[in-house]
Parts: C-alpha cells; structure tokens; sequence
C-alpha cells in the first residue's frame, strides 16, 4: 500500500516536470526546425514540428547576407578581453578585502557593493559621452571598458579566500612567500572553483550583451553576434522566418553547445552565484 | 588586526576603482549634474535651466505611462517567475536519479540564449497567423489574439517571454539554497510529527531565506533594466504600451538627442533602483539569517 502511494506521488511529480519541461524545451526546438524548413513548408495550417525534407541551404544564405563569422570573431574578442581585464581587478581587489586590514577598508568595500546595484543600463547616456570624448566609438575596446571591474566579482572571490585558513598565510610568510607571490601560489590554485564559476557567468552575460554594443557601434567590423543578429532583422524585415531563424539558431547555439558539453560546471557555476553573502 | 594605512595595498585595489570610478560612479555624478541643462536639438550648447528638466519630465503623461508599464512588468515577472522556480526547484531536488539533470537542463538553458535571439523567436511565436502560441491557445477556446500588435496584450506577451526566459535561473539558486539544507532537521521534523505544509512553513521557507532575498534583489534589478525584448519585439510599441523605462531614456538619447532630458531620466532611474533595493533590505534584509 504504502508503496503504491510512494509511486503515485512520484508519478504526479514526472507528469508536472515532464510538461513543464517540454512547454521550456518547445521554442527552442521550434527555431531549429524552422530553420531547416523550405520557404513554403512554413505556411502550413497545422505546425510542422520535424522538416522533411531538410534544407540546409537557410544556413548558407545567411552567411552571404551578413557577416556573422566576423561577428563571431568579435563577439570572442570582447568576451575574453573582458574576462582576462576582470581576473586581474576582481582577484587583486578580493585578496585586500579579505586579507588586509586598512584604513577605509569599509567604505571601499561599500562602493564595489553598490557598483553591483548599478548596472549598465542605469548609466549608458554618462558612458557613452565619456567614449566619444575620448574618440572611443566604434572600437572593440568601447564595448569591453565598462564591464572591466566587477564588484560582483569581487564579492564572490572575497568570500573564497575569506575560507582559505589564515595559518596558510602564516606558513607561506615564514618561507618567505608573502603579498604577490602569496596570492599567485597559494590563494589563486585554492579559489580555483570560484574562478571558473565566475569565468563562466561573466562568459554567458557578455556573450549576451546588447544594449552596450548597440550605442557604441554603427559598422559591421566590431559588431557582436547579438548586435549582427538585430541588424539582420531589421534588414530582412519582409519576414523571410527560416533565414531569421536560421540567424538565430547560428547566434545561440555557442553557448547551448558549451553548456550541453559541461552541463555539470555550468550548473554548479550559476548556484554558487547565489551562495550566501 | 591593526589597521595600516600602506601604500601597496590601495595599488591592488587601484585597477578596479579605477575602471568603478569612471564607468560607474563618475557616470552617476555626470548625469546628476547634465540634468539640470537643457541641451539638444534646438539648444546644441548646454545652458542651465536649474530643475526645469525634472518639472518637464514629471508633467509628461508618458514618462507616468512608461513607469507604469515597468511596474506592471515588475510586479507580474518577479511574483510569477519566483514562485514557479522555487516550486520547480522543490520538485527537481525530490530524489529521482539521472532525469534530474535532464529537467534541470530543460528547465535552465533559456538563461544562456541572448535576449535577443530569445526576442527574436517569440516575435515568431506570437506571429498572429502562423504562430504556434495562438494556434495552441486555440485548443484551449482562446480567439486569436494579435499578441504584439494589440495594445491591450503586447505588454503582456513581452512578460510571459521573460518569464521563459528568467525562471529557469532563479530555479537553479533555490535550488542551492534547498541542496544546503541539513536533511537531520527533516528527519527531526518527522519524529516530531511535523509533515508537509509545516516542514515547509518552518523548515524549508526560513533556511531559504538567504537564497530568496538574493533571487528577489536579482529580479528588481533585472526588471528594471529591460530593454532587449522591448527593442527587437515591439519597440516600445504599439502605442507606447510596451515603453518601459530603460528604452525610454534610450529614445530620448539616443532617438532625439535629448541629452539634458536622458540625463535627467538616467539620474532619476538610479535613484529609483538605490532606494528600491535599499528598501529590499530593510524590510527584509534584517530577518534573513546569515552565517558568515
């Protein structure tokens, strides 16, 4: 009886996620498949969920009408530069924070958090003004400078290192080994979950950067994917829907690959984001 | 610990309050004090008008469209997406084996397409004709709707994208925040005979605590800043319906070149987003346990 009752249990909790599942799975699979559709296999009465036949050529289309393989070449530029600037800030800041005992350490301490409450988005007008001073727009340099410090970031490292035992420390300036040196050997190696946890995060956010790019960019050759993407809506707005597709499908599918392939790092990244303060 | 004043440690802090001071904090002062100029089109050298910016802004019916449409953006997504995730997130860490990491995947993955691309395939799904949202609506006895052209339901339409699109990521920090908890205190629960609702209401709602304030301070941020949808679904249309207020200091930017105007609107934003979260916390904040 008793474990009739379990099965049932657990066979409303499957049908829930099995439908929820499917409802968060569907528009992703319906971008592929219209994507992979001829022109006229869209117009149908009923949605066509598998194409047959399969038209590749939407793919090919799309790369002679809009530069995307230079998109993507940029999109990777920005990314990795933003990221390498960002180890640098976050890990030299989160070592005083944790380590050091210092006059203002609590007002400092207090900007990187609120740095953290002020996105982009609340300051885009300011920024863009102070590029254009400085003769910056339209380079690939533009999109990255803003995100270079991250009290997110520096938050979360704060928090790793706060854990590493300070008997460590001790040990490690008796040898010899201390400030810079410290941090590199012992401090870096030890909070390597963290960094790979923030490298993936900041990763994904700016791979997924819009409205950024948008101001500071007006010609292809330092477009992002994101960017490239709504440039050709715009240019193909007589709605050709496999091409947009077909775009789309070529923009996202970067990230989903990297996060089918390490599925377990991206998740375990994303949760600690939101560990406790 | 004594406390120093050393010159090497302000250097490892100087690289990040540098870039924090120019792109964040310098902005934050420049559009306080742009606001307070009139300057654009038809006055290309800023000249100071005191706080006729602000007057005007606060006199346009608009701006009061435009914060009413974000605050109806707010207070749909943030409830709704919350409360589907963290029931999600109490479903997936029931004991299930391998299927766990198919739901969770199932569940996560729209958080790692851009927004934009995200915009892009449900301006297809709510395509009034071919799209499969009205046709599988149709089932359920619903008329066709017009989704995003229909003033009544675009703003609508943009919400239950966002919700798609954010809930799979507050699922996954609910879901920390329950895989934290020690099962020994479920296990005390049940000898007391405490089951169910009341595990829950005394158990899992307060060790969640920390998890929900950073998942609810997340949501205002990210709900305040919309902007992506807006510009690739609708732009702000139809009938400024789906205006929210990060593209409507974009418009008045960087569509009219009203400078004086967006730093005014920019100023006001900040403020709005300080005092929100700043209000999270006292109210808040204060009953959520930490252990540090």
């Amino acid at each position: 009886m008793k474990f009739n009752r379990h099965l049932r249990n657990k066979s409303g909790l499957h049908l829930i996620l099995m439908v929820v599942s499917l409802i968060t799975v569907a528009p992703y699979f319906w971008i592929l498949s219209t994507s992979l559709k001829y022109r006229t296999e869209v117009f149908t009465p009923t949605p066509k969920w598998i194409p047959w036949p399969i038209n590749i050529q939407n793919y090919l289309e799309v790369f002679q009408m809009a530069p995307f393989h230079l998109y993507l070449i940029n999109t990777i530029i920005v990314v990795t530069g933003i990221l390498a600037v960002q180890l640098v800030t976050i890990t030299l800041a989160a070592y005083v924070f944790s380590r050091k005992n210092f006059w203002g350490k609590e007002f400092f301490f207090f900007l990187f958090l609120i740095q953290m409450m002020i996105p982009i988005h609340a300051t885009f007008l300011p920024n863009f003004l102070t590029l254009k001073r400085f003769d910056l727009l339209n380079t690939r340099v533009a999109m990255m400078l803003p995100f270079f410090a991250s009290g997110y970031g520096t938050f979360l490292l704060r928090q790793a290192f706060r854990q590493i035992p300070r008997a460590l420390e001790d040990a490690a300036v008796i040898d010899g080994c201390g400030g810079l040196r410290f941090l590199w050997h012992v401090l870096v190696p030890l909070a390597k979950p963290t960094l790979i946890a923030f490298s993936i995060i900041s990763i994904v956010s700016h791979w997924n950067d819009y409205l950024w790019p948008l101001i500071v960019t007006d010609t292809p050759d330092v477009r992002t994917l994101t960017i490239g993407l709504g440039m050709f809506v715009q240019q193909e707005s007589g709605a050709d829907w496999t091409l947009l597709m077909a775009a789309t499908a070529f923009v996202t599918a970067p990230m989903l690959i990297f996060f089918l392939v390490f599925q377990k790092k991206f998740v375990q990244s994303f949760m600690l984001s939101g560990m406790k303060g | 610990m004594r406390r120093t004043f050393r010159l090497t440690t302000y250097g490892y802090l100087f690289p990040g309050l540098f870039f924090m001071g120019i792109f964040t904090f310098i902005p934050v002062f420049m559009s306080a004090y742009l606001s307070l100029f009139k300057w654009n089109i038809n006055n290309p050298e800023p000249h100071f008008t005191w706080f006729s910016n602000y007057i005007e802004v606060f006199k346009a019916p608009l701006f009061w469209l435009v914060l009413r449409n974000n605050l109806i953006y707010a207070f749909t997504t943030i409830p709704l997406s919350m409360s589907l995730a963290l029931f999600l997130a109490i479903l997936i860490n029931q004991k299930m084996g391998w299927i766990r990491s198919l739901y969770r995947g199932s569940l996560f993955y729209p958080t790692m397409i851009p927004m934009v691309a995200a915009a892009m395939l449900w301006v297809w799904i709510f395509n009034p004709g071919l799209g499969i949202f009205n046709y599988y609506l149709g089932f359920l006895g619903f008329p066709k709707i017009e989704w995003l052209y229909d003033m009544r339901y675009a703003l609508m339409g943009i919400i239950i994208m966002s919700i798609w699109k954010n809930f799979g990521y507050y699922m996954l920090i609910f879901l920390a925040g329950l895989q934290g908890i020690p099962s020994h205190y479920y296990e005390a629960a049940a000898i007391e005979g405490a089951t169910g609702w009341k595990q829950f209401r005394y158990i899992t709602f307060p060790m969640l605590a920390p998890a929900t304030l950073f998942v609810f301070i997340v949501a205002i941020i990210s709900s305040f800043q919309v902007f992506d949808q807006v510009f690739v679904m609708t732009q702000g249309g139809p009938g400024d319906r789906t205006n929210v207020l990060v593209f409507y200091i974009y418009q008045h930017a960087f569509r009219f070149w009203d400078l004086g105007m967006g730093s005014t609107l920019t100023t006001l934003f900040i403020l709005g987003l300080l005092v929100a979260i700043w209000l999270v916390f006292r109210v808040i904040g204060r009953r959520v346990y930490y252990e540090v």
